[in-house]
């Protein structure tokens, strides 16, 4: 509970229109994109400058109040959940693009800014912002670079920490911390844009970013890959990489998938197939022509049966279709737990037969589906949270993939971050030497602890 | 209080279908406007959850939240998960309006505008005399009233005489082809009159008789997005029944929003099949008449999709205009919903308004002399927003010019 001066002056920094206290307005603000228990903070405030973030970042301090910074809250471990309540800061009212560059190749933008708009940016001045995460028309870059967020062309592309060339943020006592810059090259100082990434709103209150953008691809071909057995797919995508190619992306979905995506929309997506990959090239024709070449006979030695989208319309139903997967997966249980553990490339048909064995053995419905070429695999887990049996059985079965997805010398998570959801599997994964140097950073940067607490057991 | 919290209940199954994926933002008038997540529904369905879970103590405090949306239906449209937000809104409001009780002169008003619309018509010419002696003209049919809290709205004018009153019963077509049934809804009826004499002369210019009611019954929906689910599940039956007894294969309507409480909550609410094919004016133009013709319009024109225009056929109006009226058709950037939302206008008007001016902006910015639409209450919001901007747009229904076309001879009958 927050004292009533301290309402007070939250309000006399932000005027009373951007900053709510109400139950029925905070209640708003205790669940995230993650399947947890929603837990309310006891204030929100929407601060429309700078100024206003390091006064709120002030008063926090001062108060020993929790700070929580939410972007979109479409976060998938439970990032912006206040779990000891405290001040939930929005950075939506932080949303303009600052600057775009044609020159020399960058954006600046404000953390509130829309993935999709700063896309939609680059394209019209005829360029390419390309980190695609599928929530893009919803999620904010300061979310993207706080998680690093990934997308479908992370294999050739990689992910947002490959764009980011400088950061602005204030600290846990409120003062402006200025990383990186406009230049190619920068060796000032240390490295700071690349700590803030995947910093989870645990270091400090991100507000601007400067974005390398590039050249648009001239020409890309896509095709689909139909499998009777899902392991040779696995096979496939592995092959393709060994033989040096790099197509933007390679997704694959499993028979659950296509079946409940085959339910959902009409689709081209074959009836009966055990899996499909479905791959984009990108490039000058030249090269994507003779990759196109080589990719094809991959696929058939490991039976696949190639089918080319031949025009915009119908690579553009194959993708649509993809986007539809989470969704149509989603539509056919109550509750959906959307998994992302990401192993080496080669270890793909792997980690495929761990997830086939852990959903058969504690019987849980997996659907699978993913970025195959990046090792980041999507096992969506569909269940009902009131049967508290099966969500035991749920729990055992996440363990499970994230072991199996370890003793592959793999990742806990490829693209959705800690949080509080996967907080209690961090030293599983890198020790506790690793942990502790963490909390020792984080508590060094803020002693009071007040940003994001409890996230990453820090 | 705990019959409440179990009827809110009663939505879980709905409710939990929700994934709480966001992605409803990206499609929210409001929350693009806001950017809160009150104004959302993941944020709307978070709050009924609480209150069922235990969280949220005073149930009653949520309505306020609930009651902010414009009912546009994008965010169940785009909604990965298939959640019925609409039913899971309108459930809410009328189990949480047992504790925010409306006002009774409010419920009563309601009540008697529902059950005696003949009555309501009687009242017409006093209206009409108060509106504008009330007012002053501000240019595109519309009106400025003096009297507070109206005094920042332009509104378009009741008129003296209903539009039921003029043409009820049968209205025969030479060279009879087809019979239909054409329902009004109370803003044709008694503001839009001009659309209910295009409709009708239209039709029987392409050999439609139709068939108009004595009395215009409302759809009903307005109680429904007050929360009076009672009487608007009375109004639907009323409806029903009445076009069960005429037989009618096609009832005709020119209001989206009256065809949506009639068909698809109104089903799902009644639990009843809708005796006839209800079918907007301009698809039944197109699919069933199949009309053909092209007719001068020099005009810089445009058009404003209606939330509830029938989904299967959203792209039909614009095509209908680019086809048949040759005009420089300039396509809207802003898509969004105009605001209007019904009631939802009346509790929040300047929200409401903001979305309206967004869209008066573009259309005096591209200069449009014609913003046609297919829905009265649109047209009627835009207009205000028009008139405030200051702006010169018209806001027409393609029937209207259709039927011009045919008092000069214009398009061929075939
Ligand atoms: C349907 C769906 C699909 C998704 N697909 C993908 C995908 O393909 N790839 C992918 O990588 N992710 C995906 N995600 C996850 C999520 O969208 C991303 O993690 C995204 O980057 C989160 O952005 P946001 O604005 O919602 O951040 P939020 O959820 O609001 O915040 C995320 C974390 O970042 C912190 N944070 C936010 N803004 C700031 C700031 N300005 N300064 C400091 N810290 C900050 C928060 O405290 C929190 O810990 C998906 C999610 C959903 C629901
Ligand atoms: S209503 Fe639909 S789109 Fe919105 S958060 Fe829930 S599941 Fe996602
Ligand atoms: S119906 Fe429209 S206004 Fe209401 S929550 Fe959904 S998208 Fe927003």
């Amino acid at each position: 509970m927050l004292k009533k001066n301290t309402i007070r002056e939250f309000r006399e920094i932000l005027g009373s229109n951007n900053c709510w206290n109400r139950p029925e307005d905070v209640i708003c603000y205790s669940y995230d994109a993650a399947y947890e228990e929603p837990v309310s903070p006891d204030i929100v405030v929407k601060p429309g400058n700078y100024n206003q973030v390091s006064k709120i970042i002030g008063l926090c301090a001062e108060e020993n109040i929790p700070l929580v910074i939410r972007g979109a809250g479409t976060n998938l471990s439970g990032g912006t959940v206040p779990l000891s309540g405290g001040c939930v800061l929005l950075t939506t009212g932080l949303n303009r693009i600052l600057e775009f560059n044609k020159e020399d190749l960058y954006a600046v933008v404000q953390a509130g800014v829309i993935t999709a708009e700063l896309a939609l940016e680059a394209e019209k001045n005829g360029l390419f912002y390309p980190p695609d995460p599928a929530s893009m028309k919803v999620s904010t870059i300061g979310g993207n670079v706080a998680e690093n967020a990934g997308g479908l062309r992370g294999l050739k592309y990689g992910v947002t920490k490959d764009y980011l060339m400088g950061v602005r943020f204030y600290d846990a006592e409120g003062n402006l911390i200025i990383g990186g810059g406009k230049t190619v090259k920068h060796a000032t100082g240390f490295n700071l844009p690349g700590l803030m990434i995947s910093s989870e709103g645990l270091l400090g209150v991100m507000v601007e970013f400067i974005l390398r953008v590039i050249p648009k691809p001239e020409y890309s071909k896509s095709l689909m890959v139909v499998y009777n057995d899902i392991i040779r797919a696995c096979e496939t995508v592995s092959e393709i990489i060994a033989s040096r190619i790099f197509p933007a992306t390679i997704e694959i979905l499993d028979n659950f998938t296509i079946k409940a995506v085959r339910e959902a929309i009409k689709t081209e997506f074959p009836a009966g197939a055990d899996a499909l990959l479905l791959i984009e090239i990108d490039g000058h024709p030249e090269v994507v022509n003779k990759d196109f070449d080589r990719i094809l006979k991959i696929c058939n030695s490991f039976n696949g049966t190639v089918r080319v989208a031949n025009n915009k319309d119908e690579r553009d139903k194959v993708w649509e279709a993809r986007r539809m997967a989470l969704s149509s997966l989603s539509r056919l249980r109550p509750t959906v737990i959307l998994e992302d553990a990401t192993v080496p490339r080669s270890k793909v048909p792997a980690m495929m037969k761990a997830i086939q064995e852990i959903s058969k053995k504690h019987d849980i419905t997996i659907g699978t589906f993913g970025h195959a070429g990046d090792g980041n695999l999507h096992p969506t887990i569909l269940t009902d949270k009131r049967d508290r049996d099966e969500m035991k059985r749920v729990k055992m079965s996440i363990d499970e993939i994230f072991h199996a997805a370890l003793k592959l010398d793999g990742t806990l998570t490829g693209e959705h971050g800690i949080g509080f959801l996967k907080a209690g599997y961090l030293e599983g994964e890198l020790g506790a030497g690793t942990v502790n140097f963490m909390k020792k950073l984080k508590h060094g940067i803020d002693s009071k602890n007040i940003l994001n607490p409890h996230k990453m057991n820090l | 209080m705990a019959g409440i919290i179990y009827e809110l209940s009663q939505l879980e199954d709905s409710i939990i279908r929700c994934m709480k994926c966001g992605t409803c933002q990206a499609v929210c008038p409001l929350y693009r406007k806001d950017l809160v997540e009150p104004s959302v529904a993941r944020g709307k369905i978070a709050l009924i959850e609480s209150v069922y879970e235990g969280r949220l103590e005073k149930a009653g405090d949520i309505l306020n939240h609930l009651e902010y949306c414009v009912l546009c239906g994008r965010c169940k449209q785009n909604c990965p998960s298939n959640v019925k937000t609409d039913e899971i809104f309108l459930k809410a409001r009328a189990v949480l309006k047992k504790i925010k009780k409306m006002p009774g002169w409010q419920k009563s008003l309601l009540g008697f505008v529902m059950d005696h619309p003949e009555r309501v018509t009687k009242l017409l010419p006093f209206l009409h005399v108060c509106l504008k002696a009330g007012s002053r003209r501000v240019g595109n049919n519309a009106l400025r009233p003096f009297m507070l809290p109206m005094s920042d709205r332009n509104v378009v004018s009741v008129k003296k005489e209903s539009f039921v009153s003029k043409y009820k019963g049968f209205n025969y077509a030479e060279n009879e082809r087809m019979r239909v049934l054409y329902y009004p809804g109370c803003s044709v009826n008694y503001i839009y009159t001009s659309w209910g004499k295009a409709v009708v002369e239209t039709l029987k210019y392409f050999g439609v008789s139709v068939y108009v009611p004595e009395i215009a019954r409302c759809c009903g929906i307005p109680a429904a997005t007050m929360g009076d689910i009672e009487l608007y599940r009375k109004m639907v039956n009323l409806n029903f029944d009445y076009f069960s007894s005429i037989g009618a294969d096609y009832v005709i309507t020119s209001c989206p929003t009256c065809e949506y409480g009639l068909k698809e909550i109104g089903e799902r609410e009644t639990k009843r099949k809708i005796p006839s094919r209800v079918i907007d004016i301009l698809i039944f133009l197109d699919e069933v008449l199949k009309i053909d013709f092209t007719m001068p319009f020099d005009k810089k024109i445009s058009f404003h999709l209606p939330c509830h225009y029938d989904c299967s056929y959203s792209d039909l109006p614009e095509k209908f205009l680019q086809r048949h009226f040759s005009s420089n058709y300039i396509p809207l950037k802003n898509t969004d919903c105009c605001g209007f939302g019904g009631t939802f206008s009346l509790k929040y008007y300047r929200d409401s308004k903001e979305l309206a001016l967004a869209k008066a902006e573009e259309l005096g910015d591209k200069k449009i002399d014609t913003l046609f639409t297919a829905c009265p209450g649109c047209a009627m919001h835009l207009t205000d927003a028009l008139v405030s901007a200051g702006c010169k747009t018209e806001v027409l229904n393609p029937i209207e010019v259709l039927y011009e076309g045919i008092k000069s001879g214009v398009p061929n009958r075939n």
